[in-house]
C-alpha cells in the first residue's frame, strides 16, 4: 500500500505541536547526514573514476545526494531557526546521525556500487513512505528528491548486474563488497529513537519494522537472480541506540578533511 | 564511415565531397586544393581528406588540451572535500565534473583522429605528451581554489574564444559547448575571491598570497611571444590569435577586475601603455615554463604518479566490464 | 523507462551483461519543444543501457536537452554516394525554383488588363528575384 499525500491532514508549516520538533529534527538529521555524507564518498571519485564517461555520471550522483542533503539541512533550519550550513560543518563529530552503511569509507569501484545500490534501494522505501508524511514541508520535498532518485536506481542496478555477471575479479570484488557492507545495510531504515512518536503523528507515516520488510521483500529477488544474497543483519544495524552514531575512522577522516577550511575562522563568510 | 560528428557539417555532404581535396587526384593537387580551402577560411570534418601535417598538428593540439583537462582536474579535486560550506562544495564538485566532461569531449575529437584514449593517457603519464604549465603546482589554501576557478579558467577561456573558429570543425563545435559550460567557472571563482577579498583580514591575507604565488605561472601560460609568420597551427588556422595577443586580452579585462578588489598583482612594471593601448610587463620566466611543461614543476611528479596508482586502482574495471575500445 | 535497458536480471553463469568492449555511441538532443533532434557529440560505452546513462551525463547535466537519442554509431547506416543522392540530369521539375514563370505571368496579365495587380496568393510583392518563388502557395 502506498500512503497518499493529502489525503491526511496536514501539518502546516508552524502549526508542529512542540512536542514533535525534537523527534522530526532527528528524521530531518538522519535523512540529511546520510545524503551528506554518502555524497561526500562519492564525490572523492570525481576525477578518479574508471572510466571518463561514468566520471561524470559519479560525480553527479555525488551531487544530488549533497542537493538532498543540503534541502533537508534547510528544513532543519527552518525548524530550529538555524543555518544549514552551520548544522552541516559545525557540529562535533559524535553529533552526527548517519547510519552505519554509509560510515564504510569510499572503498573501491566494487565497494561503491554494492553500498550505493543498497542505500538506493532502502532509501527509496523510506522515500516513497515519507511522501505521505503529515509534515507538508517534508512531503513535499521528498515529492522532488524521489524524482531524482529514478536515476540513482537505474545506475545502481546496472553496475550491480554488471559486477554481478563478470565471473573473476568483479564477482569476487562484489562479493567482498557485500560481506562487509551488506549487514550495515539495513541501518538506513533502523528505527530512530522517537519513533512511536512520529508514527503516532504521521510524520513517518509507517513504521521502520515494516520498511525493512518491504526493502527485503524488494531486493531478495533481485540479488537472487544474480546469485547473491544479502547477509544477516549486523545487531548494531537495528539497534536505535548504534545505528546512527558511533562513527568509525574513515568518517573522522573525513570530518577531519572537510573542517579543515571552515574550522579556520567558523565566524567568516566563505 | 566518415566521422558522425560530420552529421552535423558546416556544409552539407554532397558539397563536402566535391570539394576538389576530397575527390581522387595526385596528392600535390589535393594538399593545394585543401590549403586553399583551409586560408580562405573553409572548414575540414573528420571525414575530409587532410595532410599529414594538418591532421598530426591538429591531434597534438587537441591533446594537449585533452590532457590539460584531465590534469587540471587534480589541484582542485583535493579540495572537494574540504569545500567550507555546502554551495561551495557543490559548485566545486560540478566544475571538476565539467572538467572531466571536457576531457571526454576533447579526447572523443581526438579518438576520431585516429589515436586511442588509452593510448593518450599512456603518453600523457608516461611523459611524452604534455599538459599546462598551470596544472603542475601544488594548491596550498582554499583561495587557490578561487584563484584557479577564477583567473586561470579565464585565462583558458580567452584561448578557448578564439578556437570556437578552429578550421578543424569538431573542435570548434566542441569548443562552443566548452565556452558555454567554462562561463560557470569563473563565475564560481570570482564570488569566492570577492568573498575572501571582502571577508577577514586573515581571509584578504590568503586570497592575496594565493594571487602572489599563480601570477607568474599565469603570466606564462599562453606561452613565450611568437612569430606570427613561423607558427604552422596559426598557418593551418587550427587556432587563431597568438600567444601575446591571448595574454593582452587576458590582461585588459581581468587586471582591473583584480585591482578594483584592492589586490594587487606582484609585477611592479605592469601598466597598459597610453600609447600603444598594450600592457608592459617583466618579462615572464620562460625558462620556468619550459622547466615545468617538461615535467619539472614543483606537483609535477606528485600528480603523475597519483593518476598511474589511480589508473592501476581501477584497471579491473576497464579490463573486464567495459573492455576494451572496439573499432567503429 | 529508459529505452535500451537490458531486459530482466541475469541468471547467474549467463554471458555477462554489456558488451564485448566500449563502442561509440552517438548522441542526438533536441534543445527545446518543436526543434529537431541535432547531432551533438558521442560517448563510449560497453553497451546501450550504460551509453544512455552516459549521454545524460554529457548533453544534459545542466538540463539542455528535452530529448535523446542513442544509437551505436556501427548502426548508422550512411549514404553518401552522389550519384544516388545528386543525380546530374535536370530535376529541376521537383522544386519550386524550377517554374520560373514571370514573363508569362506579366504577358497573361496585360492580356486581361490587370498588369499591376499582384496574383492573388495573399502574399506582399516580392522582390523580381524571388517571383518564381512567390508562386507556390
Amino acid at each position: 500500500m502506498t500512503v497518499q499525500a493529502g489525503r491526511r491532514a496536514g501539518i502546516e508549516p508552524g502549526a508542529l505541536d512542540s512536542a514533535l520538533q525534537a523527534p522530526l529534527g532527528e528524521l530531518l538529521l538522519a535523512l540529511a547526514d546520510d545524503d551528506f555524507v554518502l555524497g561526500f564518498a562519492d564525490s572523492e571519485w570525481t576525477g578518479i573514476a574508471p572510466h571518463l564517461e561514468e566520471d561524470v555520471a559519479m560525480s553527479s550522483l555525488a551531487q544530488d545526494e549533497l542537493g538532498h542533503a543540503s534541502a533537508y539541512y534547510g528544513l532543519l533550519a527552518g525548524l530550529t531557526a538555524g543555518d544549514a550550513d552551520r548544522i552541516a560543518y559545525d557540529r562535533p563529530a559524535e553529533a552526527f546521525r548517519h547510519c552505519r552503511l554509509v560510515d564504510h569509507g569510499r572503498g573501491d569501484w566494487a565497494r561503491t556500487m554494492t553500498r550505493r545500490w543498497l542505500y538506493d534501494t532502502a532509501n527509496a522505501v523510506r522515500l516513497e513512505a515519507l511522501a505521505g508524511s503529515t509534515d507538508r514541508l517534508l512531503a513535499d520535498l521528498v515529492v522532488k528528491v524521489r524524482r531524482e532518485e529514478t536515476y540513482h536506481l537505474l545506475h545502481g542496478e546496472a553496475w550491480l548486474e554488471r559486477l554481478a555477471s563478470h565471473a573473476g575479479e568483479p564477482r569476487r570484488r562484489l562479493l567482498e563488497a557485500l560481506e562487509l557492507v551488506g549487514p550495515d545495510a539495513p541501518s538506513v531504515l533502523a528505527p530512530l529513537p522517537d519513533e512511536a512518536a512520529l508514527v503516532a503523528a504521521g510524520i513517518q507515516p509507517i513504521p521502520s519494522v515494516e520498511l525493512i520488510e518491504r526493502w527485503s521483500a524488494r531486493i531478495g529477488p533481485v540479488l537472487a537472480g544474480l546469485g547473491l544474497a544479502l547477509p544477516p543483519a549486523a545487531p548494531a544495524a537495528l539497534d536505535p541506540a548504534t545505528a546512527r552514531s558511533g562513527h568509525g575512522p574513515a568518517f573522522l577522516a573525513l570530518y577531519t578533511e572537510f573542517s579543515l577550511v571552515r574550522g579556520l575562522d567558523r565566524a567568516a563568510t566563505w | 564511415m566518415t566521422d558522425p560528428l560530420a552529421l552535423d557539417p558546416v556544409l552539407p555532404e554532397r558539397e563536402r565531397s566535391r570539394l576538389p581535396f576530397n575527390q581522387e587526384r595526385s596528392h600535390d593537387e589535393r594538399y593545394r586544393a585543401f590549403e586553399e580551402h583551409v586560408l580562405a577560411g573553409g572548414k575540414v570534418e573528420a571525414g575530409d581528406w587532410m595532410p599529414d601535417e594538418y591532421r598530426t598538428s591538429v591531434l597534438r593540439f587537441v591533446e594537449m588540451h585533452a590532457n590539460s583537462e584531465l590534469m587540471g582536474v587534480l589541484p582542485e579535486r583535493d579540495w572537494i572535500l574540504r569545500a567550507p560550506t555546502l554551495r561551495r562544495k557543490l559548485a566545486l564538485t560540478a566544475k571538476i565534473q565539467d572538467e572531466v566532461g571536457h576531457a571526454q569531449l576533447l579526447y572523443r575529437v581526438a579518438e576520431d583522429l585516429g589515436k586511442p584514449r588509452e593510448a593518450m593517457i599512456d603518453d600523457l603519464l608516461a611523459g611524452r605528451t604534455k599538459f599546462h604549465n598551470v596544472f603542475h603546482y601544488p594548491t596550498r589554501t582554499w583561495a587557490d581554489i578561487g584563484v584557479i576557478a577564477w583567473l586561470v579558467d579565464a585565462a583558458a577561456i580567452v584561448a578557448q574564444q578564439a578556437l570556437r573558429d578552429s578550421s578543424y570543425a569538431p573542435y570548434a563545435r566542441t569548443m562552443k559547448k566548452i565556452c558555454w559550460e567554462e562561463s560557470v567557472h569563473i563565475m564560481h571563482g570570482r564570488d569566492v575571491v570577492v568573498t575572501l577579498a571582502a571577508g577577514t583580514p586573515a581571509q584578504r591575507a590568503m586570497v592575496q598570497e594565493a594571487l602572489d604565488r599563480w601570477w607568474p605561472p599565469l603570466m606564462q601560460m599562453h606561452g613565450p611571444r611568437s612569430d606570427r609568420a613561423k607558427d604552422r597551427d596559426l598557418y593551418w588556422r587550427i587556432k587563431a590569435k597568438t600567444s601575446e595577443e591571448l595574454r593582452q586580452e587576458f590582461l585588459g579585462i581581468y587586471v582591473p577586475r583584480v585591482r578594483e578588489l584592492g589586490l594587487t598583482l606582484p609585477d611592479p612594471e605592469l601598466r597598459l601603455d597610453p600609447d600603444t593601448h598594450q600592457w608592459r610587463y617583466a618579462e615572464p620566466d620562460w625558462a620556468e615554463l619550459r622547466s615545468v611543461v617538461t615535467g619539472h614543476g614543483p606537483a609535477s611528479e606528485a600528480r603523475i604518479g597519483f593518476r598511474v596508482a589511480q589508473r592501476e586502482e581501477t584497471r579491473w574495471v576497464r579490463e573486464t566490464i567495459l573492455g576494451p575500445v572496439m573499432a567503429a | 523507462m529508459l529505452p535500451g535497458r537490458a531486459a530482466g536480471a541475469p541468471e547467474p553463469g549467463d554471458a555477462p551483461v554489456g558488451g564485448p568492449g566500449l563502442e561509440p555511441f552517438e548522441v542526438f538532443r533536441q534543445e527545446r519543444e518543436g526543434e529537431p533532434m541535432r547531432h551533438g557529440g558521442s560517448v563510449v560505452a560497453p553497451d546501450p543501457t550504460l551509453a544512455l546513462h552516459y549521454a545524460r551525463e554529457l548533453y544534459s547535466r545542466r538540463g539542455e536537452s528535452l530529448r535523446l537519442w542513442v544509437i551505436r554509431r556501427a548502426d548508422i547506416v550512411e549514404l553518401d554516394d552522389q550519384d544516388l543522392l545528386n543525380p546530374p540530369l535536370d530535376r529541376s521539375f521537383k522544386k519550386p525554383g524550377g517554374y520560373v514563370m514571370r514573363d508569362k505571368l506579366a504577358q497573361a496579365r496585360e492580356r486581361t488588363g490587370q498588369a499591376k495587380r499582384v496574383a492573388s496568393t495573399g502574399r506582399r510583392p516580392k522582390p523580381p528575384a524571388a517571383a518564381g518563388e512567390a508562386e507556390q502557395g
